[in-house]
């Protein structure tokens, strides 16, 4: 009876080397070899995450791991470079029609792979596991992720730059430094409204360090939540009644909140955000421009800075 | 013929027939990884993937005619996450049958003295920290889980000693609390990250996912499953006597401290190892060894390699569905093991009307 316990651990350990057998790990493709003719070419640079990467060739073949990437490939006019989006690229609406690689965090490698591109640009969320990965596979991977306003713009220009695309990028960020300077001009010298930006239900909130609250401060307002110990928080309810916050803006709208829903809430009719019908109910696209630090970081900008600041765009 | 020559006669024919059906299991196994080859949100033919393969093997003479993207996706990622989730179940669905057996427990599953709340919160700090080293295959997620997991287990282990013994229900009683504690520095972390991604990354992690699988992974935790699952083997019929009685074992010559505390550690180094590269995946290594139990019979020197080969098979079906049902998007695995799991769990238990434990 004994010897059945070397049958088991013989079969055991006989199964774990079939698998071990089965192994051996797959050469690295070769890279495309760089084209002679004279230009920036291969170009070593250093991504948003700090990492240095290096790109062979004028990319041909772009995929893009976020929403606002894509949003920024597009409005430098490399819409047809690109081969790969998410499923929450929805702007502009050509870019819906392009092969999804994945969600957000999560990234469908092997349909990456067959889109066979030469160019990947990540975001923040990507840096710890996926970035790895693809590079492994013999990806050439950037991040560009930025944190706040004036970053967005140096993003800009830094896919132009990597792209080809940098009198494009000079063109765009101009423009859309124009319009932030308007806002800035516009709201200079005004009272800041306090404001509290609902991002759900329970009271969640964009804190210091956070996109909106950059948007908020820029818009000529006073975020309630700036003084939080990180980006996104979650107030109590007596916290933002204490606060009472001027202007409301409900960026769980599409989700069912609306003014009406907000002013039944335990204390809330005496906010003045309630009393004087100052709530702004964002919808779906609205939500999209404010929260991608994209090229329509400046539409975010505006509409904020109309709603906190009625009279001063008249 | 005796009676005895008899129950020989018998004992030898029950022994024959589930060698065959380990056999045929190992067959489906194996046929079950070159299968999973061909699933993806990539359609690659199972004819380009014999050749595919055949190409790689013979080093040359078949002609490539598919895109060079397909060589990629075969051997760097399709078949180590397939080989990976095979090893995974495989881990889960032994050191489940080990642990029923210790803690004389059907509810017990290689979770229950803390590998993966010590794993999750291992992860959890390496997330939170955003630590980026890596070593031996295995990024810093990945370390990071494996030594929480091992410290946890050795803390429960080590806390649960009374008297030179360690009773098993000290040892559930001390993971549960231990559990709980880490168990919450694990939310308080996801809750207070300062950025929505690591809590995000966070939440994936816990439910597990093989979608980054890769041959460093695969290598970095292959020595730790056959040590583990060496020793394991080496005490089936240990753990025949031990899920009976442990005086009874003890009667019998068996050094049952001792041998508890190698199989806790056997047990736990490869959980630890499989949890590190996929993530908290629940309900496999609870319910395979069940299953198997009640199909053959509760004799730990088939159950164990059974379970194994079971758990392999489960594991690559529910990786399978986990990136098909949604592609190009993924399902989390731990969604997946409990949604089909559960169901298919509890119709095999109404169809036996059988004791289970």
């Amino acid at each position: 009876m004994r010897s059945k316990r070397y049958i088991v651990s013989a079969l055991v350990v006989t199964l774990a080397l079939v698998l071990l057998s089965a192994c051996k790990p797959a050469p690295t493709p070769t890279p495309v070899p760089p084209t002679p003719t004279p230009s920036p070419y291969p170009m070593t640079i250093t991504d948003m995450a700090g990492r240095e990467v290096t790109i062979e060739a004028e990319p041909q073949a772009i995929v893009s791991l976020s929403p606002a990437n894509t949003e920024i490939l597009y409005a430098l006019g490399l819409g047809n470079k690109v081969v790969g989006v998410t499923e929450f690229c929805n702007y502009p609406p050509e870019a819906q029609e392009r092969p999804k690689v994945g969600g957000f965090a999560d990234v469908n490698t092997e349909k990456v792979v067959e889109l066979e591109p030469d160019l990947i640009l990540a975001s923040n969320i990507h840096i710890a596991e996926v970035v790895p990965a693809l590079e492994k596979l013999g990806l050439t991977v950037v991040v560009i992720d930025p944190p706040d306003i004036p970053a967005v713009l140096e993003g800009i220009k830094f896919v132009g730059k990597i792209t080809g695309k940098e009198e494009e990028a000079e063109a765009l960020t101009a423009e859309m430094q124009k319009r932030i300077d308007a806002v800035a001009e516009a709201v200079k010298g005004r009272e800041k409204p306090r404001v509290f930006w609902e991002i759900s239900s329970d009271l969640w909130t964009a804190g210091p360090g956070s996109f909106i609250n950059d948007l908020i401060v820029l818009a000529g307002g006073g975020n309630i939540a700036s003084e939080a110990e990180a980006p996104w928080v979650q107030l109590s309810n007596e916290a933002i009644i204490a606060a009472d916050p001027e202007v409301i803006f409900l960026a769980d709208h599409p989700f069912g909140e609306t003014a009406e829903t907000v002013a039944t809430r335990p204390g809330w009719d005496k906010i003045s955000a309630v009393v004087n019908n100052r709530i702004v109910e964002l919808t779906e696209t609205e939500i999209d421009v404010v929260s991608r630090p994209g090229p329509r970081v400046v539409d975010a900008l505006e509409l904020i800075a109309k709603a906190l600041h009625p009279d001063a765009f008249k | 013929m005796n009676a005895r020559t008899d129950l020989q006669a018998y004992k030898a024919h029950s022994m024959s027939r589930r060698l065959v059906a380990l056999a045929i299991a190992l067959l489906l196994l194996l046929a079950l990884i070159a299968l999973g080859a061909t699933w993806g949100s990539v359609h690659i033919p199972p004819s380009a993937v014999v050749r595919l393969c055949s190409a790689r093997l013979m080093g040359g003479g078949v002609p490539a005619d598919w895109p060079r993207s397909w060589e990629t996706i075969l051997f760097q990622i399709r078949i180590p996450r397939v080989v990976l989730g095979a090893l995974v179940g495989m881990t889960l669905a032994v050191a489940g049958a080990v642990y029923q057996a210790l803690f004389r427990n059907p509810l017990a599953d290689p979770y229950l003295i803390g590998v993966s709340s010590g794993a999750s919160f291992g992860a959890t700090v390496a997330i939170y920290f955003i630590w980026r080293f890596a070593w031996g295959g295995l990024n810093a997620i990945s370390l990071a889980a494996f030594a929480g997991a091992l410290l946890a287990t050795a803390a429960i282990y080590s806390l649960a000693r009374v008297g030179g013994r360690t009773p098993v229900t000290t040892l559930i009683l001390a993971g549960v609390a231990l559990g709980a504690l880490l168990s919450a520095g694990t939310t308080f972390l996801m809750f207070t990250a300062r950025d929505a991604f690591h809590t995000i990354h966070v939440l994936g992690w816990l439910m597990g996912s093989l979608a980054l699988a890769n041959w460093g992974e695969v290598q970095a935790i292959l020595p730790y499953l056959i040590v583990g699952f060496s020793i394991i083997g080496w005490h089936a019929h240990t753990l025949n006597v031990l899920q009976l009685d442990e005086d009874q074992a003890q009667a019998l010559g068996i050094a049952v401290e001792r041998v508890k505390g190698i199989l806790i550690i056997a047990a736990s180094l490869a959980t630890a190892a499989a949890v590190s590269v996929s993530g908290v995946i629940g309900f496999v290594g609870l319910i395979v060894p069940h299953i198997v139990r009640l199909i053959w019979g509760p004799d730990y020197r088939f159950l164990l390699p059974m379970s194994a080969v079971v758990g392999g098979v489960a594991l690559i079906l529910a990786d399978g569905l986990a990136r098909t049902l949604l592609s190009p998007r993924e399902l989390p695995l731990g969604v997946v093991t409990a949604l089909v799991g559960a169901p298919f769990f509890l119709y095999l238990l109404r169809q036996q009307k059988r004791e289970v434990f």
